[in-house]
């Protein structure tokens, strides 16, 4: 018997979905003056989220997933861009990025700033060529429609919107039709299953946290990558000793210290995250031998930090009720950030 | 020729005291929540119902980085008595952010609830500076003139209830006090210090004043301008006005009672007449000019001094600003080490 010629990959066992400006990258592109700015810089004089690439690399040393980034930066930044991941060491499998000029050429205005009609038929698309059985944790902001978005990606797949919220959805969000055509042909190849686990949304502009309450508890909002972290602990995703490494690299990195560690850790407790086991596995990992820890260390401030804030809250909270997403009513937040509709307010 | 160093400043703890004010707990959670934003080097550990300030908070723009909770199931109320409220409830969230700022798990105490709890949960928890005998509650008011760096236009005065009857020895400490802490918040380097009596004359008031008058002449490192009387408050004459806490606290409510009197005329004036409403509509500008200027949510509150620890209260009716800012007060009095300044002017 020979040998084949060449070995496939495994198929991914998880995906992990990410989104590049105000996710990945410190990105400011809210006046034109940022824009240009943003437009020209180099790849070394991008600058990355603290821990986001430490979290990527992490979640990629598991060896069984993939890693596909959708941004709604033009193709024509590919090369510095690309340049960009792989001077922090990030390997990615899908690579997307919006077609501006196409769009402006076409006379597709709404596209340009559009994110539905963009992003929604992207990530469709790719999971068409996905394992069922692979699982998605999807990484966002909240500048513009992510939370949305994926929620509505993830109940597309799952069953739980039919095809009238979705025509519903896709006009109110002013997709092309072309577009709309996308999503639908690759909503019907996708066989029923429910493979999204999380959807983290940076709190780049800070948006209250109550903002996303309505997507239910799949939407984390998170202030920074060492709560995605520990969520991410909690799913299994990770170990505590890959969690202590993005912090590390937080803490070295960033400014980032004890305070801003346990105060993220105690405000996803306040949210109703069960993070109580993933507590004491970071407890475990601490005590351990590993020489990279130095940087983290005195430990017994570090566990006394946590231990006092999972004390402070007296009983833990419960955690935020499972609901089904009202697509038609939220299609506000999915609308460009200085629509006229944007600003209706949330019954 | 190196560059420049930015000294970044030290991340300081601030407890606030989230319930009991008149506005509600959201304010106070609204104004840490604000600070959050806008001082990355402060940190706000908010003490009180976990579940209100969780509500309050997930509806409002804050660096979740910079805040946590501390449970605490009960508080006194703004009607209550002090002693008696504290007893029946140990774990009054006043009582246990000032034990928390004892434990050294924040830096200062921040709270606009009822100020006689405040004081004697302060009093339970931190220990009197060596050679302090009593401590001293203080306010600001604002003055025709300003003073330091900031142009500040508030003066203040202490101590306002906190020693009711004060000795010669408290008041001498009371102005070492006041000018230390003057001169931090004011960035004011001399400031004017004066004790009220009435009369400028040295030997005018009742013994415990001559005396303190004729002590503080001698002190070199206070800028001791003699006495003033109730008339020099409002004009500015001083930045330190001490005084024993029954005479300043029937100080204090008597400005504030002037100051009701004024504003309820003004209305009334503009519900009256078409004339007097344009007249104050063409004053509008300047009103409005010395609203901002005496406006006390710039000041945010007033120290309780003479405590190892620091306790700012902010007024009852505090809205976030004012809340921010009572936050900002405290974090400069801990960066400037305000305890060990009153420490060394006691010595001196």
């Amino acid at each position: 018997m020979s040998l084949p010629d060449r070995i496939d990959p495994r198929p991914p066992r998880r995906i992990y979905r990410w989104d590049l400006d105000k996710t990945y990258l410190q990105t400011d592109f809210d006046s034109l003056k940022d824009l240009l700015r943003t437009a020209f810089q180099k790849a070394h004089e991008k600058v990355a989220i603290p821990g986001a690439s430490a979290l990527i690399r992490e979640l990629s040393e598991n060896g069984d997933s993939r890693l596909c980034i959708v941004s709604g930066s033009p193709k024509q930044m590919r090369a510095v861009l690309e340049e960009k991941l792989k001077l922090d060491g990030v390997r990615w499998d899908e690579f997307v990025l919006k077609d501006n000029i196409g769009n402006l050429l076409r006379g597709r205005f709404r596209a340009l700033r559009g994110q539905v009609g963009y992003k929604l038929p992207a990530i469709l698309e790719s999971r068409v060529k996905a394992p069922a059985e692979a699982e998605e944790v999807l990484f966002g902001d909240d500048a513009e429609a992510d939370a949305f978005i994926y929620s509505l990606f993830a109940d597309l797949i799952a069953g739980r919107v039919d095809e009238r919220v979705l025509s519903q959805v896709l006009e109110a969000g002013g997709v092309y039709p072309d577009d709309a055509e996308r999503v639908r042909a690759a909503w019907k190849q996708i066989p029923v299953a429910d493979p999204v686990r999380r959807i983290f949304i940076h709190l780049d502009k800070l948006t209250p946290p109550a903002h996303f309450t309505a997507y239910g508890p799949r939407v984390v909002p998170i202030f920074n990558y060492f709560q995605a972290a520990l969520v991410l602990l909690a799913d299994g995703h990770l170990s505590a000793p890959q969690v202590l490494k993005i912090a590390v690299e937080m803490v070295q990195t960033a400014g980032h210290n004890i305070i801003t560690l346990s105060n993220s850790f105690q405000d996803l407790l306040r949210r109703g995250l069960p993070l109580q086991q993933a507590a004491v596995a970071l407890s475990q990992a601490l005590e351990g031998p590993n020489k990279l820890l130095a940087a983290m260390r005195p430990m017994p401030d570090i566990l006394s930090a946590f231990s006092k804030r999972l004390a402070a809250l007296g009983t833990p909270p419960p955690p935020p009720p499972v609901q089904a997403v009202d697509y038609v009513s939220l299609i506000h937040h999915a609308l460009p950030r200085n629509h006229k509709g944007r600003t209706k307010p949330s019954p | 020729m190196g560059a420049m160093v930015v000294k970044q400043p030290q991340p300081v703890t601030i407890a606030f005291d989230v319930m009991g004010t008149d506005h509600g707990p959201a304010e106070v959670v609204r104004g840490a929540a604000q600070l959050s934003l806008d001082s990355p080097h402060i940190h706000a550990l908010l003490v009180g119902d976990r579940t209100l300030i969780d509500n309050a908070l997930a509806e409002t723009k804050h660096n979740g980085e910079r805040i946590s909770v501390q449970h605490a199931a009960d508080f006194v109320g703004m009607d209550e008595k002090p002693g008696e409220a504290l007893a029946r409830k140990p774990n009054a969230s006043v009582a246990v952010a000032a034990r928390l700022v004892a434990e050294g798990e924040a830096q200062a105490l921040v709270s606009a609830g009822n100020t006689g709890a405040g004081v004697l949960a302060c009093a339970r928890h931190f220990q009197l500076i060596p050679g302090v005998r009593r401590a001293a509650l203080a306010t600001v008011y604002p003055t025709r003139s300003v003073r330091g760096a900031k142009e500040d236009p508030f003066s203040l005065i202490l101590d306002v209830g906190a020693t009711v009857e004060a000795t010669a020895d408290d008041l001498v400490t009371f102005a070492v006090m006041g000018s230390q802490y003057a001169r931090i918040i004011s960035r004011n380097e001399r400031p004017k210090v004066a004790l009220l009596s009435n009369g400028v004359e040295p030997q005018k008031g009742p013994p415990r004043v001559v005396e303190a008058h004729a002590r503080l002449s001698e002190m070199k490192d206070i800028n001791f301008i003699g006495n003033v009387e109730g008339i020099d408050i409002p004009k500015g004459t001083a930045d330190v006005i001490v005084t024993d806490g029954f005479t300043g606290n029937v100080c204090l409510k008597m400005l504030e009672g002037v100051h009701e009197t004024v504003v309820e005329l003004a209305q009334y004036a503009y519900k009256e007449s078409l004339r007097w409403r344009a007249g104050l509509a063409m004053l509008s500008s300047g009103i409005q000019r010395i609203k901002d200027i005496t406006d006390w949510n710039q000041y945010g509150g007033a120290p309780i001094l003479g405590f190892d620890r620091i306790f700012i209260k902010a007024h009852g009716r505090s809205k976030a600003r004012a809340i921010a800012n009572a936050g900002k007060v405290a974090a400069k009095v801990v960066a400037n080490n305000l305890g060990s300044s009153i420490r060394e002017g006691l010595q001196k």
